[in-house]
């Protein structure tokens, strides 16, 4: 059950399963759900989530499922994923309670057997590839339809990256949309104290491909990036959207550990009522 | 089977592969840089629509093809063994051998048949590709197997890798020989020495055994075409009936043919004295011909006899390797 080929019905829908309205809610939910997935281990992914909360949310609202694909390059983020699903009645409510434990279907690194993502990778920075050859055989089989892959910042010290990147660039892939997560974190901490990437706008437009630098917690800046995506017919496009690990969470300390998050039962429950409240101030 | 000097054929892969690709709409065919040394420029002139070319870019090349066959295509990707499996050995793992997809990997040049050097020398791609659940690997020896790779694999459920000569290829095998991918074909019986040989050192057995025959050495030979999964209902009952047991491979001793056989014998409970003739743990060197390095690394038929002598125990000297002298466009074994 991958999105491509997806599932919410055997409807093969025109049009995205999210309307743009509904993703703003959405984007609250997944942050919310995903505290809960992690806080039943007390640690794990959250940053990635909390990152990455508008763009999972904007994808859900563009994706035309049964058309259109979904890559998530850095395995790490499938939570966010797995959060919008559970949102939108994707996953079964018991694998996501499971989300992370011995058995489970729903792994805490996204693999193989990851629902939703057509490709995911734990091993980071190979996504991009994965992305092409979809797109390439879409485009051998005049299929319409859309690549989109998520990347994050730090994956793009992986050289295999720029070599699809280069790839793509020269054979002018224009159904393909990347999604740079730049939220400036990676294990050893900020990306730029580690390795200079800016600037990172110039690096993909000197590849060859349509560039656009966005706030990455705007949802509606995300969301129209993606449709400005989809609309450049010559060049394979990316969006850089620029982050924080702790974004939209005022109660996490903010020298939380963007990577790998230890979150105990007292943050956790703050967590969920500040996220709790805003859904409702929201609905009022 | 023939005898040698062997003769040669030219591109008897890139051949087949486009006649397969001419029934099989799902087949693409993907290269990093080594088009022509791959045997590919045929299929790139007659079928450019299906033919990817990936550059030198390996690890991105093998997500491509991953990606490909998980859409329901049959990619063939093409580079020299080396860059084949060292370096993209981490995107094969997860974006190819993991899923259990049917990407088929061939990679030239096995081996010391590249006078190249230590970059160029596939020694360990066998090893590599061994390691990864899923992989079903391939090593064939002459013209007429090799023809008959693509129809043999393609339909093969997961990930295949195939190590292929480059170039001049020998004619050992008569026409109506028929590669299989489940049983290792025994050349010949014998109740003394029992030679596994895969890949180029086929014909080196059969050289061997020859000067061995002559002395009174009772000599079976098995060709062991698949490395994994590996005959080992064969592999046995030839073992079984041997005193002893010398495996032949263009390959470190490390992981490869050698190293499965050890594996096998000792599961079985089988004791038969064990020689393995390859690669001694150790990388070669750039030369002038790939003929010096198979002299210089243990790879020769002399070396084979000597480790045969060996593991019998014979007294005395063994016996000399027969001279085969070559012309042009013929092959024997050094």
């Amino acid at each position: 059950m991958w999105l491509s080929q997806f599932l919410w019905g055997d409807i093969v829908t025109a049009g995205p399963v999210l309307a743009p309205g509904a993703a703003s809610d959405l984007a609250t939910r997944i942050r919310l759900r995903a505290v809960n997935m992690v806080a039943a281990h007390g640690f794990g992914y959250l940053g990635q989530a909390l990152s990455s909360a508008e763009q999972v949310a904007a994808l859900f609202a563009t994706i035309r499922p049964g058309h259109d694909r979904l890559v998530c390059s850095p395995a790490h983020y499938v939570i966010g994923v797995f959060a919008a699903a559970g949102e939108l009645g994707l996953i079964d409510e018991a694998d996501l309670a499971a989300f992370g434990s011995n058995g489970a279907l729903l792994e805490a690194i996204g693999t193989e057997r990851s629902p939703v993502v057509d490709y995911t990778c734990g091993s980071l920075g190979q996504g991009l590839s994965a992305a092409i050859g979809f797109a390439l055989s879409d485009r051998m089989r005049a299929r319409d339809a859309r690549v989109y892959v998520m990347v994050s910042d730090g994956e793009l010290e992986e050289g295999q990256v720029w070599e699809a990147a280069l790839f793509a660039g020269h054979h002018r892939l224009d159904r393909l949309t990347v999604l740079i997560d730049a939220n400036n974190s990676q294990v050893d901490g900020p990306v730029d104290s580690i390795t200079t990437l800016e600037p990172i706008a110039a690096k993909w437009e000197a590849f060859g491909w349509q560039v656009q630098d966005v706030d990455g917690h705007d949802l509606a800046s995300v969301h129209e990036a993606l449709g400005l995506a989809a609309a450049e017919m010559t060049r394979p496009s990316v969006v850089i959207a620029r982050t924080s690990t702790v974004h939209g969470l005022n109660c996490m300390p903010a020298d939380a550990d963007g990577h790998f998050i230890k979150i105990g039962p007292e943050l956790a429950a703050a967590a969920v009522a500040e996220l709790t409240n805003r859904l409702a101030a929201a609905d009022a | 089977m023939h005898e040698p000097p062997y003769r040669i054929e030219l591109k008897p892969y890139g051949r087949a592969l486009l006649e397969v690709a001419r029934q099989r709409e799902a087949v693409v065919c993907l290269t990093g840089d080594l088009t022509r040394q791959c045997e590919i420029d045929l299929f790139q002139d007659a079928i450019p629509e299906r033919f990817i070319h990936c550059g030198m870019a390996e690890a991105n090349m093998m997500g491509i093809a991953g990606a490909l066959a998980r859409s329901g295509h049959k990619p063939f990707v093409h580079t020299f063994g080396v860059f084949a499996t060292r370096r993209p050995f981490d995107q094969i793992a997860n974006a190819i051998a993991y899923p259990n997809l049917p990407v088929r990997i061939i990679g030239f040049m096995p081996g010391v048949s590249s006078p190249g050097g230590p970059s160029h020398q596939a020694i360990d791609d066998v090893a590599l590709m061994r390691a990864l659940p899923n992989m079903t690997v391939i090593d064939v020896a002459d013209a007429t197997e090799v023809a008959q790779i693509p129809a043999a694999i393609i339909d093969v459920p997961g990930p295949v890798y195939v190590r292929l000569k480059r170039g001049e290829i020998p004619v050992i095998f008569d026409s109506d020989h028929q590669l299989s991918l489940t049983t290792a074909k025994v050349i010949r019986q014998g109740s003394d020495v029992a030679i596994f040989a895969s890949g180029m050192m086929l014909a080196t057995a059969v050289a061997a055994a020859k000067a061995l025959d002559q002395v009174g050495v009772s000599v079976a030979i098995v060709h062991v075409p698949v490395l994994k999964p590996l005959d080992s209902t064969t592999l046995l009952q030839v073992a079984g009936a041997a005193r002893a047991v010398v495996t032949a491979e263009n390959h470190s001793i490390i992981g490869g043919l050698g190293s499965a056989v050890a594996e096998l014998l000792a599961e079985a409970g089988l004791g038969r004295r064990l020689r393995r003739v390859g690669l001694q743990d150790t990388f070669a060197e750039g030369a002038q011909t790939s003929a010096y390095l198979f002299e210089k690394y243990g790879l020769s038929t002399q070396a084979l006899i000597d480790s045969t002598w060996e593991a019998l125990n014979r007294p005395g000297d063994s016996p000399r390797a027969p001279v085969t002298p070559t012309e042009i466009g013929e092959y024997a074994p050094v």
